[in-house]
């Protein structure tokens, strides 16, 4: 009976997140109806909004592919159990580096400018992770909150650049850099839309970090690291080290996204190239319990949802409705073994008590 | 030389100290209410959005009830609310704190520009009814020192009173003791037939009722009855810094949002001299190097009490 | 009580009368704990009922508890560190001042009083975490005291004491006994203890209790085979060689505890090829820190290890292994396994990165993988619920077989070994003991340390004494007595024999 948990567990899993996914509309549907929109309608239209052109569908899977790397980035943490907060200051900073390179070496070939910026900003996407991982590792300082102290950090320095030194001739634009050169950008797969050139090395990017965690000797140790750190170290895994490069991939990875946010969609750096987009792949993660696979799948949704909402718009629907279907779908997988256990341990005490009041009857009898 | 005396004189003016004490109350009052939370034991990451309640609440009740005291009444109702809510899932559910934060502020987010569009038709409101800015007569005309704390809104004077209020409540009552035992170490009240997880719900809710103050008196006070789509802007994280700061200690806690209002109050003098964006750094840079340096601290204080104690040192146990 | 699968306490019925020492023992995990913390109210009951002082417990609380004069010291301190004592010793019956501030001078005046009263000299005024583990326990039992406890319990509260501080914890029991008439039960796995100071004393096995004597009326023999449901006889092991060349070398060693204390003091020891050293001594005299620090998992202050002739003072677990060391950890599921890990992984975990599991060196080889743990699992006889499943979900003894076929199957020259049977059924401990024997006569160095003085004895060749974090005495197996070594377990005999 036992060897068959693991299958249970997944579908049990998959049966919360159903579960959760139609609370979260209908929670959707008696707020819209509250406020006079019907419900069907809307969620028709955010289906529309979604998949009726190719550029939506372009654009949701760009948003998906942000996800999806920021997603990859916190569970390449989680996994070895360090939390990588500072996704969206890495991001922030790899986008106005990668930027920057481009400008300078604004004139030179394409084939030396795009792998410099790529690689300037994994540099320094990971260089402001080492902060809170060596902080961690050798001091024991909680990474979950100088990450986030960091990334406000992050966003007063790439705005100062951008307004001060790095800002662009143009007077409107307050703060933003200058634009790249367009022989820099990526290519277009659909166009008018978002989605560029880059969402093959995002694959690229995925595929490895699926592989290397689900499927190599580096990814056994760092699910022991994870797991149990003592017992890990105790086994000669050398666990500080381990930590602290999966931290450093995690930064470059997401200073990597600020890069395909600029090559690919806005081509010179604002404070737009992200809007909280880390905090979302977060959850993300989260929901996927930390899983590759499920990471990908459920960026995915996610991007259906927020590129849905757009849609609408059209008829009048504020498309934040999107974020309390989110939201919802979040508090219900995270709260889904509280929720299990609860409604365990109240099962148990009603069959403790049915079991001693048949004692009680047997006693007298 | 005299161009640096000019930009000194600028920054001590009262003028500064007045827009510092402005900027640091919002901040201040959930700080306050992070603080608890911190003290039962909980890292609350979804101050922000506790906030962002608030302020959208808090104009919403004005408009609904023409009256800013109605206003911070449904403010408040609903950060028992926000409370109650957030202590279901960290507390009963026992999930973890982080995403609940995280999906609270989102969660916050969504709700309150869905609702405002719903109801305004914009992304903002504004001129309902605020609360009142107090002007304190003689006091007011103390050099400097009245400049600076002359005609704030009602809840910048209301915040140091809380200050002394929690400080009483967090250090010199058993309900205090009982909430510190409950983040430090639960199975002491377990044990002692009291119920850790009592506590933490009320530090929940507290701390609920007290974002949500500080969101009504953003919204209410601070912009004088106007509502901006994410108009907490980050406060929450500002608070939950202070809260690190201040080693949840409520007085320290209110000095540490002083500073961050401080920072920030210059960065609007210094403009034209240094980028605001710098010297917004400082604060978050000097809450970092604090973290780092009490963990180093208490390190070496063991090995301090080791070499100070000859007695303990030679004890097997 | 019942845990998922496993049954605790298993109908128990037992009186304890007014006015006695009753001391309540069994090997770990027999059940003792959990049947106290059902009087307590912590845990609740499946079946069957509690009577304090003629009364049915009806709601399970430590408040009803609490309420009915009972009053327990946990193994565990529950004191909050950063409060001063008094602050401690109040809490949840709180003097007050004006009705709702906390009168800490009142505080402080009522925990003197009781100081005085009870001679338990301890400063009010102190904060718990600056203050020795002996007056901890002080505090704790003031504590239940200040709650009008009239049945203290003591979860093996000589555990974590000093000989002197056990001596003045048995004073301070007689005394409230004798002048309080306070009703007493103390958990223990010590038989002495039982010996000293109890008047009655039951024994539980398994989750069952197997009997109840009068003190006066058994001795620690008796006992003994009570609590391991057999007369304590083993089969003889068959040693075999002689010791060969130094392999563990250790000269100097000082080592910290996790407050910063000096836990080893100054200590050298020596262990050859094909020879068990046994560590006799009373848990929390250094052993466990000493452990630690050879085998990387603590960094000593001072002095060298040296393994197989190589420097490895200070160095990682990762550098210390590949010398030729394996280590079975004293804590299984904190550093032995990683509970979620199937126990594949579990047996793989440090031969992961080796040549033949691994395609080009990093590619799992899944299909290699699972046929070594399948030999590796039968091999060593582990049953449980398959090769997929949690380690964590498996009984403490299967546990132990993990873990013991994951470092046995590393064919170190050099072994480690910590508490090899806690907690492990018997059919298990006599093979993880035969299998230690075959280590041992294969020509391998054994350090071993365990809290069952039986097994050391079993299984040593020579057996040193810690107290205090110094060596007290160094023996030939069979050239001494487990009475005799008992004075040498308790305290440094040359400074004794010098006093008297």
């Amino acid at each position: 009976m036992k060897e068959k948990t693991p299958v249970l567990v997944r579908y049990r899993y998959l049966f919360s997140l159903l579960v959760s996914v139609l609370l979260a509309f209908g929670i959707g549907a008696i707020i819209l109806a509250a406020s006079g929109f019907a419900p069907l309608q809307a969620y028709g239209a955010m289906l529309r909004g979604a998949f009726d052109s190719a550029r939506h569908v372009g654009d949701l899977l760009e948003y998906a592919m942000v996800l999806c790397i920021c997603g990859l980035a916190c569970v390449l943490g989680a996994r070895v159990g360090i939390f990588n907060v500072g996704g969206e200051g890495q991001l922030l900073l790899g986008a106005i580096f990668a930027c920057q390179i481009g400008i300078w070496l604004d004139g030179m070939s394409p084939w030396l400018v795009i792998p410099l910026a790529a690689l300037g900003a994994m540099a320094v996407g990971a260089a402001y992770a080492f902060i809170p991982g060596v902080l961690k590792v050798k001091v024991k300082v909680n990474e979950v909150i100088t990450t986030i102290m960091l990334n406000t950090i992050a966003a007063f320095l790439c705005q100062y650049l951008a307004k001060g030194p790095w800002k662009n001739a143009n007077k409107n634009l307050v703060a933003a850099t200058s634009q790249l050169n367009a022989d820099y950008w990526f290519g277009k797969l659909i166009p008018r839309s978002n989605l560029t050139t880059a969402v093959f090395a995002a694959a690229v990017i995925a595929f490895l970090v699926w592989y290397v965690m689900q499927k190599t000797s580096k990814g056994f140790e760092m699910k022991i690291v994870g797991q149990n750190p003592r017992f890990a170290f105790f086994s000669g895994i050398k666990t500080d080290r381990l930590v602290l490069i999966c931290m450093l991939i995690s930064g470059a990875m997401c200073g990597l996204v600020g890069m395909f946010r600029v090559y690919g969609v806005e081509h010179l750096y604002k404070s737009s190239v992200s809007n909280d987009y880390y905090f979302e792949a977060i959850m993300v993660a989260m929901i996927a319990s930390y899983q590759p696979v499920a990471v990908i799948l459920l960026s995915l949704f996610f991007a259906i949802l927020k590129i849905g909402a757009q849609g609408m718009e059209l008829i009048g629907i504020p498309s934040q409705i999107y974020l309390i279907l989110q939201t919802v779908i979040i508090f219900f997988m995270a709260a889904e073994s509280g929720i299990m256990a609860s409604i365990d341990a109240a099962a148990q005490r009603r069959r403790a008590k049915a079991a001693a009041q048949q004692r009680q009857k047997e006693a007298q009898a | 030389m005299n161009e640096f005396s000019e930009l000194l004189k600028s920054i001590l003016s009262p003028g500064t100290f007045n827009e510092m004490l402005r900027r640091a109350t919002p901040v201040a009052i959930a700080a306050l209410g992070g603080a608890l939370t911190e003290h039962a034991g909980i890292m609350n990451i979804g101050m922000d959005g506790m906030i962002l309640m608030g302020a959208f609440f808090g104009v919403l009740g004005s408009f609904l009830f023409s009256s800013a005291w109605a206003g911070l009444a449904f403010a408040i109702l609903i950060g028992v609310l926000v409370g109650l809510f957030y202590a279901l899932f960290v507390i009963k559910f026992r999930s973890d704190e982080f995403i609940i934060g995280c999906a609270l502020n989102t969660f916050a987010l969504g709700l309150t520009s869905y609702m405002s569009r719903a109801i305004f038709g914009t992304s903002g409101a504004k001129g309902y009814p605020s609360l009142p800015d107090l002007h304190l007569g003689v006091i007011g005309k103390i050099p400097f020192f009245g400049g600076v704390i002359d005609g704030h809104s009602l809840f910048v004077y209301v915040a140091v009173l809380l200050v002394v209020i929690l400080w009483v409540f967090v250090y010199k009552t058993p309900a205090g003791f009982h909430l510190r035992a409950a983040g430090e170490k639960p199975e002491t009240l377990r044990t002692a037939g009291l119920s850790p997880d009592r506590m933490k719900w009320i530090a929940s809710v507290l701390c609920g009722v007290l974002c949500s103050i500080a969101g009504a008196h953003l919204s209410l006070g601070y912009l004088n009855g106007t509502f901006a789509e994410n108009m907490s802007n980050s406060r929450g994280f500002v608070a939950f810094a202070c809260v690190i700061f201040g080693g949840a200690n409520p007085i320290k806690t209110y000095l540490a949002s002083l500073m961050f209002g401080f920072f920030d109050a210059i960065g609007l003098r210094l403009q034209g001299t240094i980028s605001s964006d710098l010297t917004g750094i400082i604060p978050y840079a000097i809450t970092v190097i604090m973290m780092v340096y009490v963990v180093i601290r208490s390190n070496r204080r063991k090995k301090h009490a080791q070499k100070r104690d000859p007695k303990a040192a030679g004890g097997a146990a | 009580m019942e845990f998922p699968g496993v049954l605790a306490n298993d109908d128990i019925s037992l009186d304890i009368k007014k006015g006695e020492v009753f001391a309540l023992v069994g090997e770990n995990g027999a059940g003792k704990s959990t049947l106290m913390n059902i009087l307590y109210g912590i845990n609740e009951p499946t079946d069957g009922e509690v009577l304090i002082g003629g009364k049915k417990v009806e709601a399970f609380s430590p408040k009803t508890a609490i309420g009915l004069g009972v009053g327990m010291v946990h193994q565990h301190f529950m004191l909050v560190p950063s409060f001063t004592v008094a602050q401690n010793i109040v809490m949840s019956m709180e003097p007050k001042k004006y009705g709702f501030l906390f009168d800490n001078r009142a505080a402080e005046r009522k925990t003197q009083e009781l100081v005085n009263t009870y001679g338990l000299q301890v400063d009010p005024s102190a904060v718990v975490r600056e203050i020795s583990v002996g007056l901890q326990q002080r505090v704790e039992i003031l504590k239940t005291l200040y709650r009008g406890a009239k049945i203290l319990i003591l979860d093996e509260p000589t555990a974590v004491l000093t000989p002197q501080e056990t001596d003045e914890l048995f004073d301070v029991i007689r005394r409230v006994v004798r002048e309080r008439g306070m009703t007493v039960i103390i958990i223990t796995h010590k038989l002495y203890e039982v010996m000293a100071i109890s008047d009655r004393v039951g024994v539980m096995r398994k989750g069952r209790l197997v009997g109840v004597k009068n003190t006066c009326d058994t001795d620690e023999k008796d006992l003994a085979s009570m609590m391991v449901g057999r007369p304590v006889l083993y089969d003889d092991l068959e040693k075999t060689g002689t010791a060969g060349e130094n392999r563990i070398a250790v000269e100097h060693l000082t080592v910290t505890d996790n407050r910063g204390l000096i836990a080893v003091n100054d200590l050298s020891l020596a262990v050859h090829a094909g020879e068990i050293l046994g560590i006799a001594a009373i848990e929390g005299n250094g052993q466990s820190e000493l452990l630690e620090a050879i085998t990387g998992m603590r960094k000593p202050e001072r002095g060298t290890v040296r393994i197989m002739g190589q420097d490895v003072t200070g160095k990682s677990p990762d550098q210390i292994r590949a010398v030729g060391l394996a280590h079975i950890p004293e804590d299984r599921i904190s550093t032995g396994i990683s509970a979620p890990a199937s126990v594949t992984d579990n047996l793989m975990v440090g031969k992961h990165d080796d040549k033949e599991f691994n395609l080009f060196g990093f590619h799992q080889r899944r299909s290699t993988i699972e046929r070594y743990a399948r030999e590796i699992y039968e091999k060593f006889d582990i049953r449980g619920a398959g090769l997929d499943s949690d380690v964590g979900s498996m009984s403490g003894g299967n546990m132990q077989k993990v873990v013991v076929a994951r470092e046995f199957s590393f064919d170190t020259p050099v072994l480690i070994i910590s508490q090899p049977t806690r907690g492990v059924d018997v059919g298990a401990i006599e093979f993880i003991h035969k299998a230690i024997i075959e280590k041992r006569n294969s020509g391998a160095a054994i350090l071993l340390c365990s809290a069952d003085l039986d097994e050391v004895f079993r299984l040593s060749d020579r057996i040193i004494t810690m107290y205090e974090g110094k060596v007290t005495g160094s023996f030939a197996a069979d050239a001494i007595t487990k009475e005799e070594i008992g004075y040498y377990m308790t305290g440094d005999r040359s400074e004794k024999e010098a006093r008297a």
